[in-house]
C-alpha cells in the first residue's frame, strides 16, 4: 500500500491566485468591482463564446513551476473538468489534467526534509457563493480568474512543517511577483493521515494562509488520535478553530476529464523556458545564503530580511555603502520593526538606500548615538530628512568630549548615592542605571561606552 | 442570376434593395408556412433601408450587398434568438455576432433571419429539432425528410428563387447530408479554416460553419469571404485563404480516388448514378483509382460518434436553466433544479448522447473509448494523408440513400441512424474539406456526390465540383 513510517504524513494542495490584470481565457479586468460586472461572454460561458489562453498567465505559471525546480511539459494542453455546481459558469473547469505545465520539482525544509513537488498547473476559478438566509446568490466576477495549483508528494510530517512549507512558498511567489500578498488568496487543501490509524487518508479543505495551515492541522492530528477515521474530505472552520465534515470519498464526483477542444496544444519552445528562467530573480534563500557566505550575516538576520524582495534589495543597496553586518544589524532591529509597526510597506516609507546608509555610517563613525540613529530611522518612515543635517540642527551630536562627560558624571555621582553604594557592592545594573541617567541629561547624544569607562575610573 | 451579377446590379442601384428584399422576404414567408425553415426573423426591412440609404450615398460596397443570407439556429446572430434549435435556449438573445456572420454582414449581406436544425446538430435526417418546433420537410417532397442537422438551409436554400446564400454547420455530416437531400450544393471548408467564433458548441474539435447555395461558385463565393483566421478562435488556421470564386471547371489530369466500400453500401441507384458522374469526369480528362482505407472504414464511424458525443456531453453541461435560456420557478436544491429543467427541455436525441458521451469519459471506461477513439482519429487522419498523397480528390456518394419519408426512418433503430454517416463522419472526423454537388435523381429525389479534398484544398474540390455541375 504505502511506504509511510512516520507518526503523520502531509501532502498539500495549494492554490495561488495569479496577480495577471486580466482572466486566464478572457480579457475581464482582475479588481474588486460590484457583483456580476466585471464579466463577459466568456468567462459567463454563454453559447458561442470561446476561451482564449492568457499569455501572461502562462509565463507566471512557468515561473512558479521553474522557480520550484520543476520540468516544464513540451506541450501544454488544458482539459475539462466536468461537475454540476452554481458557482461554475460552464459546468465544468478549464484545468490541466494529463500534463501539467510543470512536474517533478522540489521545496527542501531547513531541517533537510525533502517535499516533491509533484505538478504545477494552471486552472480557471469558478465564481463566487454567497450564502444568504433564504438563498444563494452567485458572483461570477471572480469566474476565470488564473489559479496555479500545487501539489505535493505526501512529505511533510508535522503541522510546523506543513506550516514552514507554505511560508517559504509564499516568499517564492512574492519574490516572483506573480502574487499580491495584499489582495491574491492563497488556499490550501491539505491530505492528512496517522500511523496509529494506518495512515487512513482525511482531506482538509479550505486552509488559508501559513498560520491556518498549522493550527488546521494540529487540530484534525488531534482530532484523528481522539476518534475512528474515514476516508473522507472535512472543511476547515477557521473561526471555531475545527475540521468538519463535508463527504465520504466513496460518493466523490468522477471528473470525466476530456481535453478542452476549443485550445489548441501549445509547443513549447526551450527558448521560452531559458527566458522565463533567466527573469526569476535571486530566490530569497540563495540570497540570504549568499550574505552569509560573503559578508558572515547572522543566518538568522539574513533570513528575516530575506523575506521581503524590496526590503532585500534596499538591504544590499545599503550594505554596499556601509559595513553589511552592521546594516543587517540595522534592518534587523530598527527597519523591520518601523515596518512592522507602522503597517507600512517598503515603497510608502522614505527610506531609501542614502538616507539609511548616512544614518548608519553616523553611528558608526561617532557621529551620532545609537539612540539618536535609532529615533532617526522612525523619523524616515515618513519624511526624507538629511540624518547629517537633522543631527547639527537639533544639537545631537554625540558627546565625546571626556572632559565635558566627566563633569557630567561626577555631578550624577553626587546626585545619586545609593546607585554608588550598590555598584560598590558589586551590582553591575546600578552602573547601567548611571549611565541611564547621563543618557537622559544628554538627550541620548552622550557617547555611552565612554560614560561607562568614565564611571567605572571614577568609582574605582 | 448568379449572387455576383445581382451584388454588381443592386450596388449600381439597377436595383431597388427595400423592393427587392421586401419581395423576397413575403417569398420566404410563404415558403416557411408550408416548410418550415425558420425559427427566428431578422429586422429585414431595416437592414434593406441602410443599405439603399448607403447606395444613394454613393457608399454601395461589399462583396454580398444586398444578398439575404440566412443562417443555422447554431450560429449567434447578436439581438436575435440563436438556439440550436433546443426548446432549452428558448428566449437566448446573443450578446455578439459569429465572425462569420460579421464578415457576411462587413460585406454588406442582410441577415434574413436563422434556420431550424436538428437540436444542437444531433440528427442526419432533419427530424430531431427540439421540443415545440415544428418539422421542417423536404422542399423536393414533402412527405420526405430534408437531411439535417442543416435541415433549414438545405430546404430554403433548394427553394428560395430570390439571390440567397445559407451560413450551415457541420460536425458529422451535418451540411453535405441536408445538401444531398434537397439537392443543393453544401461546402465544408477544412477544419479551422472558418472561425467557430459564436458557434453554439456540438463537438468543438469538429465543428465547422459551412456555405450552402445553388451553384458551386455561390458558395464558393461565399465560403471565400466567411474563411481567415480569427482572434476570437484560437484553433482557426493560420494558412493562408486561396481565391475560391472564379476557379474553371477543369479536371483534365485530376485524379479521383474512389473507394470501394464506400459505393457498396449504398443503394443502387444511388450507386449507379455517382458512378455514371465519375464515368463522365473521366471523359473529360480525369483519371480514376481505387484506393482503400481500412482503418477508416471499419472504425471511423465508431470513433467518431463517441469524441463527438463526449464533446458535446460537457459542451451542455453549461444548459441549466440559471443563466440564459429558459428557466423554471425555483424549488429544491441546485442538483433538483438543473435536473428538472434539463430533463424538461433536452429532446430525446439530446439525452441519449448525453448519457453516452458521459459514460465514454467516465474514469474506467475512459481508456477504452475516448483515449482510444482519439488514437484511433489519429491513425485515420495518416491513413487519409497517405492517400492523397496518391490522389488529388475522393468521390464517393454523399448518402447511402435519398431522402427518406418518416415511416421510413421509424423503422431505423438508432444504431442504423448512425450508419448513415457512415462516409461522412470520418470525412469530418479528419477535419477534410468536402463538398455535396447533386448528380441525379431517383423518383424525384436528389442524389449527391460528395467531393473530398485534402486539408485546406478547397480550391480543388471546387474545381472538380463545377465540372460535375456542368455535365450533362
Amino acid at each position: 500500500m504505502n511506504n509511510f513510517t512516520t507518526d503523520v504524513v502531509i501532502g498539500l494542495e495549494i492554490h495561488v491566485q495569479l496577480n495577471t490584470t486580466t482572466g486566464l481565457f478572457c480579457g475581464c479586468p482582475i479588481k474588486p468591482a460590484e457583483p456580476n460586472t466585471a464579466t463577459c461572454p466568456i468567462c459567463l460561458g454563454h453559447p458561442g463564446a470561446k476561451p482564449l489562453v492568457n499569455e501572461k498567465a502562462l509565463e507566471y505559471g512557468a515561473k512558479v513551476a521553474l522557480a520550484l525546480g520543476c520540468k516544464i511539459a513540451p506541450t501544454i494542453t488544458f482539459s475539462r473538468k466536468t461537475y454540476f455546481y452554481p458557482d461554475l459558469a460552464k459546468n465544468f473547469q478549464i484545468t490541466q489534467f494529463e500534463l501539467p505545465l510543470g512536474n517533478n520539482g522540489h521545496l527542501v525544509l531547513d531541517d533537510g526534509t525533502i517535499v516533491r513537488i509533484e505538478r504545477a498547473h494552471l486552472e480557471e476559478d469558478p465564481g463566487s457563493i454567497i450564502r444568504e438566509t433564504e438563498s444563494v446568490l452567485v458572483d461570477y466576477n471572480r469566474s476565470g480568474v488564473p489559479l496555479c495549483e500545487i501539489v505535493t508528494g505526501p512529505d511533510m510530517h508535522s503541522p510546523e512543517q506543513a506550516r514552514e512549507f507554505m511560508k517559504k512558498l509564499l516568499n517564492i511567489l512574492g519574490y516572483l511577483g506573480v502574487y499580491d500578498p495584499n489582495t491574491g488568496i492563497v488556499k490550501a487543501d491539505a491530505n492528512v493521515s496517522i500511523k496509529e490509524k494506518n495512515y487512513t487518508r482525511v482531506e482538509v479543505k479550505n486552509i488559508t494562509g501559513f498560520k491556518e495551515i498549522e493550527r488546521a492541522l494540529q487540530y484534525e492530528i488531534q482530532r484523528q488520535k481522539s476518534q475512528d477515521v474515514k476516508l473522507e474530505t472535512r472543511g476547515w472552520d477557521s473561526e471555531k478553530g475545527i475540521t468538519h465534515f463535508m463527504r465520504n470519498k466513496e460518493t466523490e464526483a468522477d471528473y470525466g476529464y476530456i481535453v478542452e477542444p476549443d485550445l489548441p496544444i501549445f509547443e513549447i519552445s526551450q527558448d521560452w523556458i531559458r527566458s522565463i528562467q533567466a527573469s526569476i530573480p535571486e530566490l530569497g534563500e540563495q540570497r540570504a545564503a549568499r550574505w552569509v557566505k560573503d559578508w558572515k550575516i547572522d543566518e538568522t538576520d539574513a533570513k528575516i530580511i530575506a523575506n521581503n524582495l524590496d526590503v532585500a534589495d534596499l538591504f544590499e543597496k545599503v550594505a554596499k555603502k556601509s559595513k553589511p553586518i552592521i546594516v543587517s544589524r540595522w534592518f534587523r532591529r530598527d527597519i523591520l520593526r518601523q515596518l512592522n509597526e507602522s503597517k507600512l510597506e517598503l515603497n510608502d516609507t522614505k527610506f531609501n538606500e542614502n538616507n539609511l546608509a548616512e544614518t548608519i555610517n553616523l553611528v558608526d563613525t561617532g557621529g551620532a548615538t545609537q539612540q539618536v540613529g535609532s529615533n532617526i530611522i522612525q523619523l524616515l518612515t515618513l519624511q526624507d530628512i538629511s540624518p547629517g543635517d537633522y543631527v547639527i540642527e537639533t544639537g545631537l551630536q554625540q558627546i565625546s568630549d571626556s572632559n565635558e562627560l566627566k563633569k557630567l558624571c561626577v555631578e550624577t555621582i553626587t546626585e545619586h548615592p545609593k546607585a554608588v553604594e550598590d555598584y560598590k557592592k558589586g551590582e553591575e545594573n546600578s552602573l547601567q542605571f548611571l549611565v541611564g541617567q547621563i543618557m537622559r541629561k544628554t538627550k541620548g547624544t552622550a557617547n555611552a561606552q565612554k560614560v561607562k569607562e568614565l564611571f567605572e575610573g571614577l568609582l574605582k | 442570376m448568379r449572387i455576383s451579377e445581382f451584388v454588381e446590379a443592386a450596388k449600381k442601384g439597377n436595383i431597388n434593395i427595400i423592393e427587392h428584399t421586401k419581395k423576397a422576404l413575403k417569398e420566404a414567408e410563404k415558403i416557411n408556412e408550408e416548410y418550415h425553415y425558420i425559427t427566428a426573423w431578422a429586422d429585414v426591412e431595416q437592414q434593406a433601408e441602410q443599405l439603399q440609404k448607403r447606395q444613394e450615398e454613393g457608399n454601395a460596397t461589399g462583396k454580398l450587398f444586398g444578398v439575404l443570407i440566412s443562417v443555422k439556429d447554431d450560429m449567434c446572430v447578436k439581438g436575435i434568438e440563436s438556439c440550436a434549435s433546443s426548446a432549452i435556449l428558448k428566449g437566448y438573445k446573443p450578446l455578439f455576432n459569429a465572425t462569420a456572420v460579421e464578415r457576411c454582414i462587413r460585406e454588406g449581406a442582410i441577415i434574413l433571419g436563422k434556420t431550424v436544425q436538428d437540436e444542437f446538430g444531433f440528427g442526419t435526417f432533419g427530424d430531431k429539432a427540439g421540443i415545440g418546433y415544428k418539422k421542417p420537410k423536404n422542399p423536393v417532397n414533402k412527405k420526405h425528410f430534408p437531411g439535417g442537422s442543416s435541415s433549414g438551409a438545405g430546404g430554403l436554400t433548394k427553394l428560395a428563387d430570390f439571390p440567397h446564400l445559407s451560413l450551415a454547420e457541420s460536425t458529422g455530416g451535418s451540411t453535405a447530408a441536408p445538401a444531398s437531400f434537397c439537392g443543393v450544393i453544401g461546402i465544408t471548408p477544412t477544419y479551422g479554416r472558418v472561425s467557430r467564433y459564436g458557434l453554439i458548441d456540438y463537438a468543438n474539435s469538429m465543428d465547422k460553419i459551412c456555405t450552402m447555395a445553388r451553384t458551386v461558385e455561390d458558395a464558393a463565393l461565399l465560403l471565400e469571404i466567411i474563411s481567415g483566421q480569427d482572434e476570437h478562435d484560437s484553433t482557426s488556421a493560420p494558412e493562408k485563404v486561396p481565391q475560391l470564386t472564379d476557379i474553371p471547371a477543369n479536371v483534365n489530369g485530376i485524379k479521383i480516388g474512389i473507394i470501394k466500400e464506400a459505393f457498396e453500401g449504398a443503394d443502387n441507384h444511388v450507386r449507379k448514378q455517382v458512378l455514371d458522374a465519375v464515368y463522365q469526369l473521366e471523359q473529360k480528362g480525369a483519371r480514376k483509382i481505387e484506393i482503400s482505407l481500412p482503418i477508416t472504414m471499419k472504425y471511423g464511424l465508431a470513433a467518431y460518434y463517441v469524441l463527438a458525443m463526449c464533446e458535446a456531453s460537457t459542451n451542455l453541461a453549461k444548459y441549466c436553466g440559471m443563466r440564459y435560456g429558459q428557466h423554471e420557478k425555483l424549488s429544491g436544491n441546485y442538483n433538483e433544479y438543473f435536473s428538472r429543467v434539463r430533463t424538461q427541455y433536452f429532446g430525446e436525441e439530446v439525452k441519449r448522447r448525453i448519457l453516452l458521451g458521459t459514460f465514454a469519459r467516465m474514469a474506467g471506461y475512459r481508456d477504452a473509448f475516448y483515449t482510444k477513439a482519439a488514437q484511433v482519429r489519429t491513425k485515420i487522419i495518416e491513413e487519409y494523408n497517405n492517400v492523397f498523397s496518391q490522389v488529388d480528390v475522393i468521390i464517393t456518394p454523399t448518402m447511402p440513400i435519398t431522402a427518406p419519408t418518416a415511416e421510413e426512418v421509424k423503422k431505423l433503430t438508432p444504431l442504423q441512424h448512425y450508419l448513415m454517416d457512415v462516409i461522412t463522419a470520418p470525412i469530418n472526423l479528419a477535419g477534410l474539406p468536402h463538398i455535396n454537388v447533386p448528380c441525379g435523381q431517383h423518383n424525384e429525389m436528389p442524389i449527391g456526390m460528395l467531393i473530398t479534398g485534402k486539408h485546406f484544398a478547397e480550391a480543388k474540390i471546387i474545381q472538380v465540383a463545377k465540372a460535375v455541375e456542368n455535365n450533362e
